[in-house]
């Protein structure tokens, strides 16, 4: 299955396409994978237990996954995920 | 109390006279300064029903009592007034050194009455005021008034504010400068000094700023600031800042985009976004005492414009020139934010109505031949230039545009005011509420119109775990958003390092204790701001405001967004009134928006002036 990875923060990724060998996985599982197999400014926004860094969020095809099931949330091809820091105004 | 100076000055530009004004510390104690004491003052010196252009109306300049004490972000003030564009309470805030040297010259703001019977600007230093003639300055932009009035200073630091020809024309979203790229901008508080033929207000003090322990305020410094360098969220901003934002709404599909006909815009991307700006970026700056740096520097370094240098452009002016015009030429919008800034307009009520106009002209509900010519069209960045500088001169359409969208719509007709994308008559900022139901429900009870500072909700609902399209819960969590920014608002304190170091209200009552030598909690500053706000509010009920006008665009209620995570969604009447209804319970407030008796006697408002 092929995501598309962004990533805000003092790292910024736009709409980098990543193939992760996964079926229906859920973003715990893709999480893994992403630290296993795949370096990128996006594993600076995660700790080693997958939880995320202070001021951190992921979103979900635009969602926070703090409002769709957090880790549990089910991932399928071509959902876009976001890393992002907590901005606010401007 | 220490950094407090207890008085005001307050000058009559009809007799030409001036005399202080005493603040009991009760005063401050009960509503602390910038919009908490800017209220009290408007609501018992305004007489109901004042027409906002007219002599009678009130223009308050308020600090904070953290002003100039090295607190970051603190060196900020509040313009407070009736609104012309709204015809009721405004509160538009700015930095600028002009907050500093109030303070330094002994006061801890300014009030203006009456109107001079000719162009004049006010000189302010600890031994008063002098009124002087503005001769040379009426009809220069901003940064011409600013470099003139600076030189006759001798280039000494001091504190200016002026407005440009949109000021002086009276345009109803016009805004007040001050250094240059700093606005008090939403409101129409430009056209409220413009009304009384005032241009500029230069202050220079010398007095020391007292703290009460200034070491604790040093240490607590210290403090924040190691958290500021170890925040991901701070470090991101002041790399990129405020145009990172755009990348959240469009990803969260909130980005106003075609008058706000859709939320999301991929053209956007890489162009006028954070990353699209950041190749501009020349330098960066902050604000004094601050150690957050949010702001930039762009310069235009090809094309028509070439040469052109500006603090900015920030997100909302990205988002209102940018994708609400289907405009992805940074340069243009870096243009279009210089000559606001030059001719003293709000870029967000600007950038609104021009993309309203964009539509109506797609809509086939406007010709060239209304516009003097000019084909206003989504994506012409000319056309878009041009009705700025019709605006800002109340030429030919200008005339029109120049009052806002509110009342552009009521003049086209056609049904167009269902996308004129208003509240109470100031124009929506670049926030889409379709994809953030709380969203919808702040500008809809924002007492200055659609306001994105009160409570900026898509820190909860895009970033946070608030689902986005439902209603529960978001009455609770708007009222605790506003009361925490009425607070950072009173203090006249920056969003910024409160929201990226982060601060608390915690953090600020510290701030507070070593500033004034007052202990004050969390929980009293929540008071505090319930207060406040209820005040506000009574203000407006005098001012005829009701419930019907806490109300959103037929767009936002029922136009479903065909795009992005929102796709389908619109927020519905029912859903509304709902949000409002347990608003409205959450203030102690009746079914009408009207605070009852025994919430305004739990805030002690039943009470007379307080003005000694």
């Amino acid at each position: 299955m092929t995501i598309i990875l962004n990533v805000f923060g003092k790292e910024f990724v736009s709409k980098r396409p990543i193939t992760l060998d996964l079926e229906s996985p859920t973003l715990r599982d893709v999480f893994v994978t992403l630290q296993m197999d795949h370096e990128g400014p996006w594993n600076r926004f995660l700790k080693k237990d997958l939880s995320l860094h202070e001021g951190c969020i992921v979103l979900v095809n635009g969602r926070s996954i703090a409002s769709l099931e957090k880790l549990d949330t089910v991932i399928h091809d071509g959902d876009e995920i976001t890393f992002t820091v907590l901005v606010a105004g401007g | 109390m220490k950094s407090f100076c207890g008085k005001m000055l307050e000058v009559d530009l009809t007799s030409g006279k001036a005399k202080n004004i005493l603040i009991s510390e009760e005063m401050v104690k009960t509503y602390l300064g910038g919009r908490g004491l800017g209220a009290r003052l408007l609501f018992d010196m305004l007489p109901a029903k004042t027409e906002p252009l007219s002599p009678k109306n009130v223009l308050i300049f308020l600090t904070g009592p953290l002003t100039g004490t090295m607190v970051p972000g603190s060196s900020k003030f509040v313009v407070v007034t009736k609104s012309p564009l709204t015809g009721g309470w405004c509160d538009s805030y700015s930095s600028g050194r002009i907050s500093l040297e109030l303070k330094k010259a002994g006061y801890d703001g300014l009030v203006i009455h009456g109107r001079s019977n000719h162009p004049c600007y006010l000189r302010i230093d600890e031994k008063g005021v002098q009124i002087r003639e503005a001769n040379l300055i009426w009809r220069k932009d901003s940064f011409e008034t600013e470099r003139i009035l600076r030189e006759s200073e001798g280039n000494a630091p001091v504190g200016i504010s002026s407005i440009g020809p949109a000021g002086e024309k009276l345009v109803r979203f016009a805004c007040i400068n001050s250094d240059l790229y700093r606005q008090a901008g939403r409101g129409g508080v430009g056209a409220v000094m413009g009304s009384k033929n005032l241009k500029a207000i230069l202050v220079k003090g010398s007095q020391r700023i007292e703290i009460h322990d200034r070491k604790e305020v040093v240490a607590l410094n210290r403090l924040n600031h190691k958290r500021a360098k170890q925040s991901q969220v701070a470090q991101a901003r002041m790399k990129y800042g405020t145009p990172l934002t755009l990348n959240i709404t469009h990803t969260g599909g909130i980005l106003p985009t075609m008058n706000f006909q859709y939320g999301t815009w991929e053209k956007a991307l890489e162009k006028i976004d954070s990353i699209g700006v950041h190749k501009s970026i020349t330098a960066y700056k902050a604000c004094l005492f601050c150690f957050t740096h949010c702001s930039f520097e762009t310069r235009i370094n090809e094309g028509k414009y070439a040469g052109g240098v500006l603090e900015g452009p920030e997100y909302e002016t990205l988002g209102m020139f940018g994708s609400n015009q289907l405009i992805d030429s940074l340069p243009t919008i870096i243009q279009a934010n210089i000559l606001c800034d030059q001719l003293g307009m709000d870029t967000i009520s600007a950038g609104n109505i021009i993309g309203f106009i964009m539509e109506c002209f797609e809509k086939e509900l406007l010709s060239s031949k209304q516009t003097g010519g000019l084909e206003i069209r989504f994506g012409e960045s000319e056309a878009s230039l041009a009705a700025l500088r019709m605006m800002a001169h109340r030429e030919g359409f200008g005339e029109i545009m120049a009052n806002g969208v509110k009342v552009l719509a009521n003049y086209i007709g056609n049904d167009s005011n269902r996308f004129a994308m208003h509240v109470k008559g100031m124009e929506f900022p670049a926030y889409e509420p379709r994809g953030a139901f709380g969203s919808g429900l702040s500008y809809a009870v924002s007492p200055r119109g659609a306001c994105h500072r009160r409570a900026w909700p898509p820190a909860k609902e895009i970033l946070g775990g608030y689902p986005p399209y439902t209603i529960e819960g978001k009455a609770e969590m708007i009222k605790a958003l506003y009361n925490e920014n009425g607070i950072l608002h009173s203090l006249l304190v920056c969003d910024m390092p409160a929201k990226f170091i982060p601060m608390s209200l915690d953090d600020y009552s510290q701030y507070w204790h070593a500033v004034s030598g007052e202990s004050v909690s969390k929980e009293d500053f929540l008071k505090i701001s319930e207060r406040i706000e209820t005040l506000i509010r009574m203000f407006n009920n005098r001012e005829g405001f009701t419930r019907k006008d806490d109300f959103l665009p037929y767009r936002t209620l029922h136009e479903p967004l065909p795009d992005g995570p929102a796709k389908g969604q619109c927020i519905g009447e029912e859903n509304l009134n709902k949000m409002i209804d347990e608003y409205y319970a959450l203030r102690g407030w009746d079914a009408s928006g009207i605070p009852t008796e025994e919430t305004r006697r739990r805030y002690g408002l039943l009470g007379e002036n307080e003005i000694q």
